[in-house]
Formats: C-alpha cells, structure tokens, sequence
C-alpha cells in the first residue's frame, strides 16, 4: 500500500489550495426535461405506488418512479444505481430527502421496462435491492443516524432497527391505505442528531445508565473542566480521590458525578473517553409518537413518548417491532381519511391511544423535565374512561 | 468468503427491504477483488473489520467507537468528524475512521458520471461506505485515516470543484427540497436560495465563531418536506399573498370523479367516492370554503394557506401568482431545555433575484446571537433567554398579531423607561407634601 | 507574532494548567471593543498561521493552541 499524493504538499498547506468554493451547481445535475419545465409545472399524479408523473404547463411529463434506499450505501450500490440511470434515464437520477433514490425518465413507455430492471434486482438474502414504493398514504423510508456502525454515544444500532422495522412494514411501504402519510424516524441517542421529534413515529435509543468513571486515567486523557463544562445539567464536578497503582496508593484528580441528576445524553462522554455510558443492560430504546412537520389542517407538533424503555434485542428487536405494529394497525383502524397519527390520538385522547394501542402507562410518560411539564398534565374533567380507572380500588399503587 | 464470522449480522440479510449488511458484504468483496486495479490508500479489509467490529456490537450491546477532536482540513473548522475503534488491534482495518461531509447539490439532483468520480475518489482514498445522505444532507463519506482527510479534500476541489459541508459551531450545510424543479407547489426557487446562500457564507460554514450550530433550511411550501420548521434555526417556507386559483371545470370533474383526488395518494384503500363537502371544504382549518351551485368560491382574506385543499385537488386548486416566503426563527431538537418549532419573524419576503433583505434579516440575527448567545446556546434558546421582542429589535420588525399564537395571560410588562410618560424620575419630597409619612 | 495574536496567546498559556480549549465567545472576549465578526478575523488568520488549531465535539468547536492538550497523544495523532 503505498501513499499516492493528490498533489496536496504538507509542508505548504496553502500552496495550490482552493477553499470556499461550496457545492456544485445544481443546474449541472438536472435532466433535460426537469431543466426545461423548471418551475412551469402544472400537477402530479402518482400512478400506481412509487411511480409519480408531473405534468408542465408546456404538455412535457416526467415518470420518476421512487424506491427506497438504505441510507448507508456502498460505493458498489451507488455504481449499481448510476448504471441504472446510465440505462434508462440517460444518465440521471436524485435522493430524496428520506434517503430514496428517484429515477425519472420523459416518457410512460421508459417506466415499465425501468420498473421491471429495478424490481428484478435481489440481493443474496431474497430482500430487493431497490423496493418500489413510497408515494401517497404509505410508510414511507425511514430517515436515521448512524447507531453502533459509526457513533460513540448511540444507545442501540439505527440500521438494524431501521432494517427490522421497514421488513415489518414492508407492506406499507409498497402500498398506499393509510389514513395519512405516516412518517417514522430513528435516532441513536437523545441528542436527535436525526430530529426525530417531530414524526408520527420515533424510535429513540436512550441510556440508563450514568456514566462509568476511568479514575486512574481520566486526567491523563481528558481536561477535567471540559467535561465538568460539556453536562447539561451540571452533575459533573471537579474531584480528587484515590486509586491504587501497582500496589501503590495515590491521590488522582477526577470527576464527581451526581448520578441522581444525570439525563444520560453522553456529553460527557464526547468530550472525555475516560466516562464512557454505554449498556447492555442500561440502553434500549424509547418509542415516540403523533408528531408532524406539515401545516395542512394543523399546526406542526412534537412527539411524545408514548413507551419509556423497550430492551436492545439485536439482531432483529422483535420487541421493538411488534410494538410499532400494533400501533400503526391500531391507527390504520382507527383514525379518519387525512387525520395523522397525532390528530387521531388527540381527537380521541390520549388515555384512549394507550387502551386501543394496549400499551402499559407508566409514570415516566408524565413529564416532570422543568417548566413545560405542567401544561402537559390534565387540567380539566375532562377525561375518558378507559379500562379499570373506574374504580379508586383499582388505582392505587 | 467473508473473512469474518458474523451470525447476527446475517440474520439482517433476509426480509424484503434491501439489507445493509449485504451491501456490506458486497463491498467488502469487491475490494479484495480489486477489479479497479486501485492502489488502496487505506487498508483492504476495512469492510469486513467494519462489519466485525458491528458484529461485536450486536453481541455486546454497546458501541466501539469514541470521538476525535479532528475536524477538517487545513484551514477549515468542520466538514470532518473524528472517530476511533476502541478495539485497535482486533479490527485494525478502521482503527482510524473518520467521517467527511460533502456539500451536495441543491436538490440532491445527479449525473451519473458525477457520482461515479466521486466513487472512484472514495474506493481509492476511503471505506467506499457511504450515507446518501446524512440527516443535515451532505453526501457522508464513512470512514478513512488521518493523512487521507487532506488528499481527499485536494482531489475534490482540484479535480471535482467541490467543497466540504459543515460540522461543529459553524453554519451547517443548508439543505432545500426539490423546490420548482419538480413541484406545482413550490412557492420560490428553493434551490437557487439555498445555493446562494450556502456560497454567500462559506466563511461561516467552514470557520466556526458561533456559539454553536446554526442550521438553514429551504421549503417551498408549508407541506414542509425537509422539516425546516422543526429543525433550522432559520427556516424559509414558501407562501403567498393572494388568491388560490381556482379552475371551475377541473373542480367539477374532481365532484364528478372524472379526475382521482389526492392525485391518487390514497388509492390503496376503498376510501368511498370523493365528497368534496366532507373531506375539503369541512375540514379547512379556517372554514373559508364554500360551494354554491357547483362552484368552489374561497375566501381569500381568511386563508391560512394551509395546503391541504390544493394537496386533495392538485389540477383544480393552485397557489397563488403574488408568491415569496415566511421566515421563522429557532428551531431546534429537545437537547436540552425541550425541544422547539420555529417561531414566525417574518410573514412575508419577496424571493427573487436579489435577496439582499433577506440576508440583512440573517446577518442581524447573527451579530445579536454572537453578541448574547451563551457558550452551545441555540438561537431559540437565545429568543427564549431573552424574549421575543430582542428578536424584532435585532432585526428591526416591528411587532405583528402573526408573531403570537394568543396574548400573554400574565401582565408582568416589562416597560421600559422611555415608553412611560414623564420617564421613572420622580421627586419624593414633592409627592411627601400630599402623602403623610 | 502580531500584538493581538499574542494577547490570544498569552491568555491561552495563563490558563494552560486548567484547560487547553476555549470556546470562541472566551477569546472573541479579549477584544471588547470589536464586534464579533472582526474578532473572527483575528482568531482564524491565527489558524491560518498555524498558531492556533480548531477542536470539535462534532456539535461544538473549540480553539487550542496547536499540538497542544491531553486528548492529542491519546488519539495516536502526531
């Protein structure tokens, strides 16, 4: 393996460099009949699911036809996608912002063969490396963060429950009988480096477990006030104590840590390594619901955590995956033509979401996280009865 | 024959949605043949240690990786993030593992041969793993060594003309949906906004001084597909001023169902014949729909511009011709105080050729948010520490019944001196000669 | 060495015993009468200078003096 320079000389940074040039000019990248009609469109239909055709004022059609993709991709997958395009879409092709791949040609006699092309593509396992779907009243590709392939703070993996969760509801994908669009995100870790917090769905990984502290090397690899300065709540403090080195007692600077106090968002643990939090035991995942980003009909809203903790079950996290099962069955029952997830829990209420969805209330779904708890408790008699609050027997502790 | 046992790892390979592993496992394949004939500049087997090092995640339930402080190239303060393997010598082949942002086109349009460079440059230099695309929508380059970041970042814009998106306190690579390249509902030109501004602060994207992340975001239309209002600190949403057009004819053949609502996004369920009373005109949020004699007359002045009828009768029902955007300001995800959707600054900007108000709006925000903002301090949590009104005084808005939800329901006004007749100067000795001590 | 990069400097090493790493706003300080935007110029030509190198969590950056802090060694780099 020998280093091949690019050019690039190390003792002169700054000789030959280029900077600030920024991305590539979109226009370079868009098909004829795209560039053409830009911003002269004048409808869509989706066909069929996953095949869209829009219509411009001048009478041209463009068919995209829309498959999903994992958002970690290989090189081998990218040359596979631009063959196709090179094939059938004289060369071009685009992602959504969900991770799908979008394939357009100019005329509905290119779709069929390009739909036949993409579906006869299979992988070793049975799976299609480029499932048709997506579009109108679906579930469409989840977006996600990276989880145990790449992080330091996630609390499970993001594609494997992202790959359980979409052959679960691979039929959602494929079709379009849902009462909205339901829209489902996964992050690895409270910090939402993947915004899950405003979907239908959020498969949220979370810690419960303080972090571990490394006190024979945490000075020697971390700066103390970094990471007394990187927790959010202020647990952490400056501290010294003793450890016992080759038989020998010393006094080591080190870090007290309010356990009681921890959020378990890992900070802590990206500024220092010497205070790592991951679990087995202690990480697993917290589902989300009824959130939006859309304004049609209603505002946009946040999802709440509708299960506090459900266990890491790699490689397929059954648990997770029924669960989500239930709630999306229990939606597509229940909720009217338009109402997203959020507006079917609301109009009903939420005592009746965990009855029809059979999940348990525990008291973590209360929030008590500072002052916007208090406008999340109920203050009204206005309420539901759902199963076994009738009685004041039934509800004490 | 992978050089790795991975029996968890395998059991992803079955199920109908493409698998990650297999596409692993192809990779990891290729690279040992070589058919490209590359002089790898990272080891041969960084796929198959990937895929063991993940392996053994699955068995133990926890992660492999820490953070590095890494973070760019020469010169640049993001665009790269640090990783390390906390399992060295077992899985040599990514025990350096970095990551790089690349700043994707507006769009997220292609050529193939565009992406293919890119693929050579990433098999030759790094992993050949990728993310198409990461959640703030770079192109993600997963994994490769310290010494590759600067060879890399040399081929692309030497031989790409492309550049490195951003990381860490600076301004994130600003990310658009299709906008008018393919959407009847875009309100703007997306695209060309969001490339404007994305080269207009390219110091700010590459030299981080804020005091943490900043993140724009471009929708057409306030259906919101790239999630601008839950996720940028400055969120740009398409809308208009003026009438939704309206085609008679096409309406009438919605009722008549000679054309399929939704444009069919509901197909898949017998949903029962269109009604157009029920499922638009009763459920508009602000009941400004009317139909008399088979004509749909709305009510322009009580709009709220929702979408949702132009979304059920998309060849009857148009945005209007008066187009531009709203503004929105500090969103943010729940770390730390909770999470927040942008909050409305502006109502109303026209977006055209010249965005010079535009970019007034933002660079006053900035110098406020530079000036006051704490050490990781959002800009919403900035609006929230402060109020709204420093805000409108940042940016010199005057304040507008659309900023608020509902008044406040406290009346602990803040006066100010110079809004009180006769300011706060008092004379005691004066008010004494009245009141008894 | 400029006289303002040296008062960057000369802050930097009277706090060396604590800490190596400075969020922009603490350097940004040592120029009371610039607005935010020129102390940037200052601070990222001394960058540029190899005088001073960036830190990021990923979410946040920092500035250090180059080559130096703890986490360096432990992360094999140089």
């Amino acid at each position: 393996m020998a280093f091949i320079s690019s050019g690039y000389n190390p003792s002169k940074p700054m000789e030959n460099r280029i900077t600030d040039i920024g991305p590539r000019d979109f226009h370079d990248f868009l098909p004829p009949v795209i560039k053409k009609n830009f911003g002269k469109w004048a409808y869509h239909e989706i066909l069929e699911p996953g095949v869209l055709m829009h219509k411009a004022d001048s009478g041209d059609e463009v068919y995209t036809v829309r498959v999903g993709g994992c958002r970690l991709m290989s090189t081998e997958h990218i040359r596979e996608i631009t063959s196709i395009a090179e094939k059938h879409c004289d060369g071009y092709v685009r992602f959504t912002t969900r991770n799908n791949i979008e394939f357009m040609v100019d005329s509905k006699e290119k779709v069929a063969p390009l739909k036949k092309d993409l579906l006869s593509r299979r992988e070793p396992g049975g799976g299609f490396k480029f499932p048709l779907g997506g579009t109108g009243a679906c579930i469409t590709n989840i977006v996600h963060t990276q989880g145990w392939i790449h992080c330091h703070t996630p609390a499970t993996d993001a594609s494997g429950t992202v790959k359980s969760t979409m052959d679960e509801l691979f039929d959602e994908f494929t079709h379009m009988r849902l009462p909205a669009i339901l829209r489902i995100s996964m992050a690895c870790c409270l910090n939402m480096c993947g915004a899950v917090h405003c979907s239908d769905l959020a498969i949220l990984g979370i810690h419960r477990k303080p972090p571990m502290i490394d006190n024979e090397y945490i000075d020697n690899m971390c700066e103390i006030p970094l990471a007394v300065a990187a927790c959010p709540v202020a647990a952490i403090r400056p501290s010294k104590t003793e450890v016992v080195v080759k038989g020998e007692k010393k006094t080591v600077k080190t870090v007290a840590i309010k356990n009681e106090r921890c959020m378990f968002c890992g900070n802590c643990y990206t500024m220092c390594p010497s205070l790592p939090l991951a679990d087995k035991e202690g990480d697993g995942i917290a589902i989300m619901v009824g959130g939006k980003i859309s304004n049609r009909l209603c505002a946009p809203k946040f999802s709440k955590v509708v299960i506090a903790f459900i266990p890491n079950e790699p490689p397929r996290w059954p648990t997770l995956t029924k669960t989500i099962r239930k709630i999306v069955d229990a939606y597509s029952k229940n909720a009217h033509k338009y109402e997203r997830l959020g507006s079917w829990a609301e109009r009903i209420g939420w005592e009746k979401f965990f009855e029809i969805c059979e999940i348990p209330f525990t008291e973590h779904i209360i929030d008590d996280f500072r002052d916007p708890a208090y406008y999340t408790w109920r203050q009204t008699t206005n309420f539901k009865w759902t199963n076994g609050v009738e009685e004041f027997a039934n509800i004490k502790k | 024959m992978a050089k790795r046992e991975t029996p968890l790892l395998d059991q992803l390979e079955s199920g109908p949605w493409p698998s990650f592993v297999s596409d692993i496992k192809r990779a990891a394949e290729s690279r040992h043949k070589n058919e490209r004939n590359l002089e790898y500049q990272i080891p041969v087997d960084v796929c198959d240690d990937l895929l063991g090092v993940l392996e053994l995640s699955y068995e133990e339930g926890v992660t492999h990786w820490k953070h590095g402080g890494i973070v760019g190239v020469f010169g640049y303060g993001g665009g790269v993030i640090g990783r390390y393997c906390d399992q060295p010598e077992n899985f040599p082949g990514v025990a350096h593992f970095h990551t790089m942002r690349v700043n994707q086109p507006s769009g997220k349009y292609y050529t193939a041969s565009y992406l293919n460079d890119l693929c050579d440059l990433w098999d030759f230099r790094g992993s050949g793993l990728t993310n198409m695309h990461g959640a703030t929508g770079d192109i993600v380059f997963i994994g490769t060594t310290t010494e590759q970041l600067e060879e890399i970042f040399f081929e692309l814009t030497h031989k790409f003309d492309q550049d490195l998106g951003g990381s860490g306190s600076n301004l994130r690579t600003p990310a658009t949906c299709l906008g008018e390249s393919r959407c009847e509902f875009a309100c703007y030109d997306t695209q060309s906004l969001c490339t404007h501004l994305t080269h207009e602060y390219q110091d700010e994207l590459h030299r981080p001084a804020f005091p943490y992340k900043f993140k724009f975001k471009f929708d057409g239309c306030p259906n919101g597909c790239v999630a601008a209002i839950a996720r940028s600190d400055l969120s740009f949403l398409g809308t208009w001023r003026d009438d939704i057009r309206i085609d008679q004819e096409k309406v009438a053949a919605y009722i008549g169902g000679e054309i399929q609502a939704n444009a069919g996004a509901f197909a898949g369920r017998d949903w029962g014949a269109f009604d157009i009373q029920k499922e638009v005109i009763d459920l508009c949020p602000s009941q400004c729909m009317s139909l008399e004699d088979g004509k749909l007359a709305i009510d322009t002045k009580n709009c709220t511009r929702c979408m949702h009828c132009i979304n059920v009768m998309p060849q009857a029902l148009k945005i209007g011709n008066d187009r531009g955007c709203s503004m929105l300001a500090g969103a943010k995800s729940p770390i730390l105080d909770g999470a927040q959707m942008g909050s409305l600054l502006v109502p109303f900007i026209k977006v055209e050729d010249n965005y010079d108000a535009i970019q007034e709006i933002i660079e006053n925000i900035w110098d406020w948010w530079m000036e006051e903002g704490k050490n990781r301090e959002r800009l919403g949590e900035l609006i929230k520490r402060q109020g709204f009104q420093k805000l409108l005084d940042s940016t010199g808005i005057k304040a507008l019944p659309q900023h608020i939800q509902e008044p406040r329901s406290n009346p602990y006004i803040l006066w100010k001196e110079e809004e009180v007749e006769g300011g706060w100067g008092r004379d005691i000795n004066e008010f004494r000669k009245h009141h008894a001590r | 060495m400029d006289e303002k990069a040296q008062i960057v400097v000369d802050f930097i090493k009277s706090k060396e015993k604590n800490k190596s790493k400075f969020y922009f706003k603490d350097l940004a300080a040592l120029f009371p009468d610039e607005k935010p935007r020129a102390a940037k110029k200052i601070i990222n030509k001394m960058i540029d200078d190899e005088i001073l190198e960036y830190w990021s969590s990923g979410s946040t950056t920092m500035y250090g003096l180059k080559g130096a802090g703890k986490q360096h060694d432990s992360e094999g780099e140089e």
